[in-house]
């Protein structure tokens, strides 16, 4: 009766018991044999050393490619450890402090001048001289590998480099720059032997470091460079890995497993172990002001009031982002340190949007917040209370939280124009420390981030970018206080505040540009 | 046997190749990638160049066209994001989750095998009940709150593991874990009401009549019986592992192709994302036939003889099977 015995006629299985057995015993020690290739890489767990420093990162650099190394994951890693530039921004004071340059001047209208440090070579032997800077910054901004320290400080400007002798090297560029030199300092310098065709993932600079080992997907090693030319750095290597989740890069400083974590949202668990620091990061909607009933700037302006910045601040960052009334934080050039946010007012945003109503304005269309999923921590919390509190406003308000590449869409030029008035929510990082990268963007009427401008704005936008020193930032200051008056293109919402995770057995002080570029040199051990 | 198997193969190659077609068209549809890979003030002409470069301004079907040139000479493309080939990517991240995946299913077939049989020996019994609310939570906690629990738990208060990585031997434990919760739970529901009804039918009492010993009624007799729905059910729940331990991968810093691929979705990085649904689309029909076989070896009226299958069934020959056979389900 039994039609699945070991004894069927079919001879071409063998008996199915065994068979099975057999094949999950064999299934069984085959996975756990091979289960050694992942787990025997050497563990990392235990106390720390004082030879190595280990630090966990939200995602993995996708390149170490120094031409890209203005974005974020790249840069972290790159920046002033594997390569340097010629001149580098104090993130605490603003200034240029110099690096590999040890002087530099404007020596013409549109010309820059640059002495270079003449005992420095790079990690593979190479010496760094002006031939090799006018090389890496040819490869980085005039070649065709579509970098993107290129596209983000230079557009399609290219610049005339020359190599005037061994320690001399001049910059031209079409139009004069007054802030060249802070341009360049995105340009990290590559030896001449760099691949001009192609991008590279581990490069050569003349950093405190070099990449000793990359474990793609698990870990990447870096070792100091014995022949640096500045002071050695206290760590003798360094190990990144990377961890999605907040909580548990936080809980990897908790548990020892990390000394330093990057990049944690106030309530991810690090407690004591977090660091707060400005990370030049703000928060605003920006408005698309031809559109009604964004188009009435009482709507624009009710939508300011209607916004409890500091109810917002306090129920969901512990307090620790600061309520903003412009584009950029204090610290940076042209920041305007007497505006005040707009205060918390919704019977006065009501009366607003009332009156507009009165005059005929659409207030009942309906206006969509866009925000994009992830972009930092709370943002979709952040989204709905927004939703709800320009509803309170009297305002018809969607929300719409989509992904990056979708938020894109919304952010740049050309813009989403079907989807009626939009409020995108923009986090906007100033990392050069110049109001011009900020204005440039979100102000100007054709600004590939700016959804609205006056032709008077644009005027006073373009006099203000060619000033230096006082006149330059007094300018941009008024110009923060016009928008606020006259434009409101934008509701500003806070300044926020990063949070590092740091273990008690190093020592380290975060600053502005932390997130940006992680210098290990300034990491040592708790003595 | 092999003519089953060729058939088999031939058969799975026509979706193979849609799936290939939908993803590569689907991906394109979300359009061009060019503004996450450029700076946000990148201009008009480099937005150009970046399309030119990377092949996006040719039509649609040229683009296929290349692209299946390529894997035929199996060059898979270049990621956009990392400028690495995206095969190698692949490759590199597949071994880690069919590792964490196989190790899973194991201990999950194993241990729901052990427990659903012993619930079922007393229906209704103490242990009955115990893993029949055990094996309902298992199947419907959440793994990312898992994960976060187990993490805090075990790695921040406990300490006997690391949060996470894949750094040490004792890293497999936490991922494992979760990972293992929902189909144990799912299986050891599946085992239990293949043994109940096993358990009850009249070959066991024969079994027990001729004197077998308990051990070997449940092990030979009712297990053997009531392993096909479970393996039918595990073949899934293991597919559904290797295509997407994402949440968990995510989490631990695991570096599988679950994790690969939900990044290169969300960074449009194509190349990558095409030769990952490649891979897991392969390894998903292997994994059915290799099913297919052993439900074949269980249940001889599936077995694919060339006679049983050139054979037309008749209903009253279907019928006379109906009666005529042990049921399974």
């Amino acid at each position: 009766m039994s039609s699945s015995s070991s004894t069927s006629a079919n001879h071409k299985f063998r008996s199915p018991r065994s068979g099975l057995v057999g094949a999950a015993i064999a299934a069984g020690s085959m996975l756990i044999l091979s289960s050694c290739a992942v787990a025997n890489s050497e563990p990392s767990t235990g106390t720390t050393s004082a030879d190595l420093v280990r630090i966990v990162l939200p995602q993995e650099p996708p390149t170490l490619e120094p031409c890209e190394a203005n974005l974020t994951s790249t840069g972290v890693v790159v920046r002033s450890n594997i390569t340097e530039p010629l001149v580098e921004r104090n993130p605490t004071t603003g200034d240029l402090d110099p690096l590999l340059a040890t002087e530099w001047e404007a020596t013409g209208d549109t010309e820059w001048t640059f002495t270079l440090r003449d005992d420095v070579t790079f990690s593979d032997g190479t010496p760094f001289n002006a031939e090799a800077a006018a090389f890496a910054i040819d490869r980085a901004v005039n070649s065709d590998l579509g970098c993107n320290v290129e596209g983000y400080v230079f557009g399609d400007n290219d610049l005339v480099v020359t190599a005037v002798d061994e320690t001399t090297l001049t910059v031209s560029t079409v139009t004069p720059d007054p802030i060249l030199p802070l341009r360049l300092s995105f340009v990290e310098i590559v030896p001449p032997s760099t691949d001009t065709a192609a991008k590279v993932r581990e490069p050569v600079g003349t950093g405190p470091y070099k990449v000793k080992q990359w474990d793609a997907g698990t870990k990447l090693t870096l070792e100091r460079n014995d022949d640096y030319w500045g002071d050695a750095p206290a760590y003798a290597e360094a190990e990144y890995q990377w961890r999605a989740e907040g909580t548990v890069r936080a809980a990897m400083i908790t548990s020892g497993e990390a000394d330093l974590a990057m990049g944690l949202g106030a309530d991810d668990g690090a407690g004591d172990l977090g660091l707060d620091y400005p990370n030049n990061e703000t928060v605003a909607l920006r408005l698309t002001a031809e559109i009604a009933p964004l188009n009435d700037i009482r709507v624009r302006q009710a939508i300011n009031y209607a916004i409890d910045k500091q109810g917002i601040t306090d129920s969901l960052y512990q307090g620790a982002h600061i309520p903003a009334a412009q584009l950029v934080p204090e610290g940076i050039v042209g920041h305007n340190p007497d505006l005040k946010p707009w205060e918390f007012d919704v019977a006065k945003a009501s009366a607003l949007v009332a009156e507009a109503k009165a005059d005929g304005v659409p207030v009942d269309e309906k206006i969509t917040i866009v925000a994009r999923n992830a972009q930092f921590p709370k943002v979709s919390e952040m989204s709905q209370i927004l939703q709800e509190q320009l509803t309170q406003a009297g305002l018809n308000v969607e929300l719409k939280m989509v992904d990056t590449s979708a938020h894109l869409q919304y952010q740049l030029r050309p813009f989403v124009t079907n989807e009626g008035p939009i409020a995108l929510l923009i986090q906007h990082g100033n990392q050069a420390g110049d109001a011009a990268f900020s204005v440039e963007q979100y102000m100007t009427t054709t600004g590939a981030q700016s959804v609205y401008g006056t032709p008077e704005f644009d005027t006073r936008l373009t006099d203000a970018s060619v000033l230096t020193g006082d006149d330059r930032e007094s300018a941009y200051q008024d110009i923060f206080e016009y928008q606020n008056e006259e434009i409101v293109q934008f509701a500003f919402i806070a300044h926020q505040t990063g949070v590092i995770g740091k273990a008690a057995a190093v020592d380290y002080t975060p600053n502005s540009s932390s997130g940006d570029e992680l210098r290990l040199a300034e990491i040592t051990p708790v003595s | 046997m092999w003519t089953f198997l060729r058939r088999r193969i031939i058969s799975s190659a026509i979706p193979l190749i849609v799936v290939i077609v939908g993803v590569f068209a689907l991906a394109r549809l979300t359009g061009n990638p060019a503004s996450l890979y450029l700076p946000l003030n990148a201009t008009e002409q480099m937005r150009e160049d970046f399309t030119a470069r990377n092949g996006f301004d040719d039509p649609l079907l040229v683009q296929m066209a290349n692209y299946f040139g390529g894997v035929l000479r199996l060059d898979f493309g270049v990621s956009l994001r990392t400028g690495e080939p995206a095969g190698e990517m692949v490759l590199r991240a597949f071994p880690a989750t069919l590792q964490l995946a196989g190790v899973t299913m194991l201990l999950a077939v194993v241990l729901a095998v052990i427990v659903g049989s012993w619930a079922a020996l007393k229906p209704n019994g103490i242990v009955d009940r115990i893993s029949s609310f055990a094996s309902m939570a298992a199947a419907s906690i959440p793994d990312f709150w898992l994960a976060i629990m187990g993490i805090w738990v075990f790695a921040i208060t406990l300490g006997w593991v690391p949060t996470s990585g894949v750094s040490s031997p004792t890293s497999w434990l936490l991922p494992i874990a979760v990972l293992l919760m929902r189909p144990f739970g799912v299986l050891v529901q599946i085992v239990r009401g293949a043994m109940v009804t096993s358990l009850s039918e009249p070959y066991i009492k024969l079994a027990r009549s001729k004197g077998a010993s308990e051990v070997r009624v449940v092990s030979r007799h009712a297990l053997r019986n009531a392993a096909a729905p479970a393996l039918t059910v595990a073949g899934d729940l293991a597919v559904g592992l290797i295509n997407g331990a994402v949440v968990v991968e995510s989490i631990f810093g695991w570096p599988g192709i679950g994790k690969l691929m939900i990044d290169s979705i969300l960074q449009r990085d194509f190349a990558v994302l095409q030769a990952a649904v490649l891979l897991t689309a392969i390894s998903i029909f292997a994994l059915n036939i290799l099913i297919d076989l052993g439900y074949a070896m269980l249940d001889a009226r599936v077995r694919p003889t060339t006679r049983a299958r050139k054979r037309r069934v008749t209903p009253a020959a279907a019928q006379e099977r109906k009666l005529n056979v042990q049921p399974t389900r």
